[in-house]
């Protein structure tokens, strides 16, 4: 083999790094803790300001108590039809509220927060989204964090805003349709069920899915997960013929 | 992470670290050391502070520690003693390469038509092969094993062979005017205005369709968001990559979309604005400066913006109306402007290398058309979405005779339109580069679910190999998810021992959200000053200076060159360099 080379030249991107281990360890049963849902799929009021989806690090405050019908997605990196359909695949609010009334945990925060995390500025999120979320909760004694991403770079935003989370004292968790993403960006704990991006929470009216997705989340946060960066396979699976 | 004996023997000339912390009276072996891989990530979080007096792995292995030593703490001469007496000759970690310095010659031919070979890394390994008639009269560059190996089928007699010929016709299109009937004679293309109401027909999710032509002076008018541009080209004789194609010059089809709320449709980020600032004229996929653009602008249903079929919709609406452009093309009564005379060979002798192109395939407007019956059309195609986003071989005559058709809407200034593929700069060098045999351009869609990433990853590994392919370049249009499979399919070729450079937009705002060790060399596409997806349509997708620079990775991949390493943040002087190394 007889090829023309050139000396000196230099690789032009870098392979991420992954970030140093954080860790907040839950003391509570869940029925006594306080939850709160945050995604960076792009979900906010119907009356809110939608968000620039090419790449926006501002965060919308949605009411614990809101009708889910008045929520909508702002995204541009996946196929929003099962979203349009119900929320709850990317924003699982009506499952939580059921799981509050059942008693399985305490209670809800009175606030979570949505943003969209699709071509985030990393820097903009890890030092002012991600603290300012995270101090948000903590001011309403949050004591664990369920979080969504969407598309690839929303579950990089995702979890730098869930490690800013774990690092401000709650446990935190990404439930991942693509956990490659979560977990070479550090994140603390990742669930995993067999989702497409835009149903990161469990197939669209499909209430059973979305609650067991949810209760063996806080399951494995409360009893299996033990150390940083462990990640779960769930057993669900759906499938999004687009 | 303790090493291996593997990762030990690949590390013999790396910094020595202690892994975990080892009391004083330790005979220090494999396990009691760091892995250097992990060095620059634990330098990074601030865990490691490297130090040039620390002995390399093979000086200290064997030495006894003479006082404890906590983890991640460099071997100094002073805490050990029975260290190897080895030639002081670190890694290039510790004293970093200058640029344009040789890479080394580990091989030569030597007397009687041997080979010989020496690592200076394994004590007392030398070995002889038989290799007749490997190396020509010319010098040869220095060649790392596996190319060498690779050499083997190169050696063999034979001539090249022309698969097929496509013959491109270019004719001028002076003017372009809407009338009453559509015709293309003396240079002007007329466009009857009734094709609207035909295309309308097309589909029921377009509401409304108009249609304009803006001159090359005209630009500075609004427009909404740019879902594609289209050239106007027509199959004469024979099928896709063979025969004949007539070609428009100076005009295009450029396609824009809003739904009934006026929602721009568009994914990440939209290009609506003054058209002037949001096309890259001149790019690959982009109009060109003295281009006349046809622009069909469509209004579909209301919230179909983001569902799959809302924006092929409106494709299926253009494609009516550019049907009727190509039809009058074919029987043009001019003579061409030019011919170009594109050639599938199967060149002797040549190393076998592969373009695999990673397209969007997640369902919305994340989809392509493949091999339509019309250069660039739209009828008779197959959507990678359909096939499940298995890899698709094309040959690099089928990829120029406008085999794929984007629907893709991706970030502006990342995606590839149509007029991309029809004037892609890799499968033009690759396929005009005489040192390489291009085997094909394989297409492989982008799932949305992780377990299909994997799965069309695995699949295209097993294409790779089984073609005996010597070289690959895997491109990416898009950031984000897409290169969860991007960075897998490098694995997925890297690790069956072929080169290959991976090509993609990432800079700032698309940083790669995963990595392996077999992304090393790598192509940055970013012509945005801040690094971010600037939402100027075709700003940041391959350019003929790209594709230059990924085949020129290529080749020294393939020989065994040193490529130094990416700094660990986007910098455009690393680019600039490149581009000042080859003349660029």
């Amino acid at each position: 083999m007889k090829l023309t080379v050139v000396e000196g030249m230099q690789s032009e991107i870098f392979v991420p790094i992954t970030p140093n281990p954080v860790w907040s360890e839950l003391k509570k049963p869940l029925n006594e803790c306080r939850v709160a849902f945050i995604t960076a799929g792009g979900i906010h009021q119907k009356t809110q300001t939608p968000y620039d989806t090419s790449g926006d690090y501002t965060y919308r405050v949605i009411p614990s108590d809101i009708p889910t019908s008045e929520l909508m997605v702002t995204h541009g990196g996946f196929d929003n039809s099962d979203i349009n359909k119900d929320v709850n695949a990317m924003f699982p609010l009506d499952r939580l509220r059921e799981l509050v009334a059942e008693g399985f945990i305490g209670s809800l925060a009175d606030e979570m927060y949505g943003f969209m995390g699709g071509g985030g500025n990393v820097d903009k999120f890890r030092t002012e989204t991600g603290p300012e979320i995270a101090a948000k909760l903590k001011a309403q004694g949050v004591d664990i964090v369920l979080c969504t991403g969407g598309c690839g770079t929303c579950h990089r935003s995702a979890t730098i805003v869930t490690r800013c989370c774990e690092a401000a004292g709650m446990s935190c968790c990404v439930i991942a349709a693509l956990p490659p993403i979560a977990k070479q960006q550090g994140a603390p704990r990742i669930t995993a069920p067999h989702v497409p991006i835009g149903s990161n929470a469990g197939e669209p009216n499909n209430p059973g899915m979305q609650t067991a997705i949810l209760k063996d989340t806080l399951n494995f946060i409360a009893h299996e997960a033990d150390r940083y960066g462990m990640c779960k396979v769930l057993p669900y699976e759906y499938r999004h013929n687009v | 992470m303790s090493m291996t004996t593997e990762t030990l023997k690949a590390n013999l000339k790396e910094p020595a670290i202690f892994c975990c912390r080892r009391r004083r009276g330790t005979v220090i072996s494999a396990a009691d050391l760091e892995d250097p891989s992990l060095f620059d990530d634990m330098a990074e979080a601030g865990l490691l502070t490297l130090s040039g007096d620390a002995l390399t792995v093979e000086e200290a292995l064997g030495a006894t520690l003479l006082a404890d030593c906590e983890a991640l703490t460099p071997i100094l001469p002073s805490i050990v003693e029975g260290t190897r007496k080895t030639e002081k000759e670190k890694s290039e970690r510790l004293a970093p390469m200058e640029a344009g310095e040789p890479a080394g010659t580990p091989f030569a031919k030597g007397a009687s038509g041997m080979m010989h070979i020496e690592i200076k890394s394994l004590e007392g390994l030398s070995l002889d092969l038989p290799w007749p008639g490997l190396f020509p009269s010319e010098a040869v560059a220095a060649a790392a094993p596996a190319a060498l190996s690779a050499a083997v089928p190169s050696a063999a007699q034979g001539e090249d062979k022309t698969l097929r010929t496509l013959t491109k016709k270019y004719f001028q299109a002076a003017d372009v005017v809407i009338g009453e009937k559509t015709s293309f004679e003396d240079g002007v293309l007329t466009l009857d205005r009734g094709l609207l109401e035909k295309a309308l027909q097309a589909d029921p999710l377009v509401k409304e369709i108009k249609m304009d032509v803006i001159k090359p002076a005209d630009r500075h008018i609004y427009t909404d968001t740019i879902m594609d541009v289209c050239p106007i080209a027509a199959k004469v004789s024979g099928t896709l990559g063979e025969g004949v194609t007539h070609v428009m010059e100076g005009a295009v089809f450029m396609l824009t979309g809003v739904d009934e709320d006026g929602t721009q449709v568009h994914e990440f980020g939209s290009s609506e604005g003054y058209l002037d600032e949001k096309m890259a004229f001149g790019n690959p996929g982009c109009a060109d400066g003295n281009d006349i653009i046809i622009r069909v602008e469509t209004i579909i249903q209301r919230h179909t913006g983001m569902e799959r079929r809302g924006p092929l919709a409106a494709h299926k609406c253009e494609d009516v109306i550019i049907q009727a452009a190509r039809d009058v093309l074919k029987t043009a009564n001019q003579a061409p402007l030019r011919e170009e005379i594109c050639r599938d060979v199967k060149k002797h002798g040549r190393p076998r290398v592969v373009l695999v192109k990673e397209i969007m395939g997640q369902g919305a407007m994340h989809d392509n058309i493949l091999c339509p019956n019309e250069p660039c059309g739209v009828t008779g195609g197959q959507k990678n979405v359909d096939l499940g986003n298995v890899p698709v071989m094309l040959s690099p005559n089928e990829v120029l005779d406008g085999g794929i058709h984007a629907l893709t809407c991706i970030g502006p200034s990342t995606k590839e339109m149509t007029r991309h593929y029809f004037r892609e700069p890799l499968v033009r060098a690759l396929a005009a580069d005489e040192e390489l045999n291009l085997l094909g351009v394989v297409f492989v869609g982008s799932p949305q679910v992780n377990d299909e990433k994997t799965f069309v990853s695995e699949r295209l590994g097993a294409w790779m190999e089984a073609l005996g392919a010597e070289g690959a370049i895997v491109t990416t249009e898009g950031f984000g998810n897409n290169h969860i499979d991007f960075i897998s399919h490098i694995e997925q070729i890297g690790k069956r021992g072929i080169p290959v450079v991976g090509v993609s937009f990432c800079a700032y705002q698309g940083q790669l959200v995963v990595g392996n060790r077999y992304a090393d060399v790598m192509i940055e596409l970013n012509k945005d000053q801040k690094g971010f997806e600037n939402e100027v349509a075709g700003c940041s997708e391959i350019c003929p200076k790209d594709a230059l620079r990924a085949v020129q990775m290529l080749k020294n991949k393939m020989m065994g060159v040193e490529i130094k390493p990416a700094p660990k943040k986007w910098s455009q002087q690393v680019v600039d360099g490149n581009n000042l190394l080859l003349g660029l």
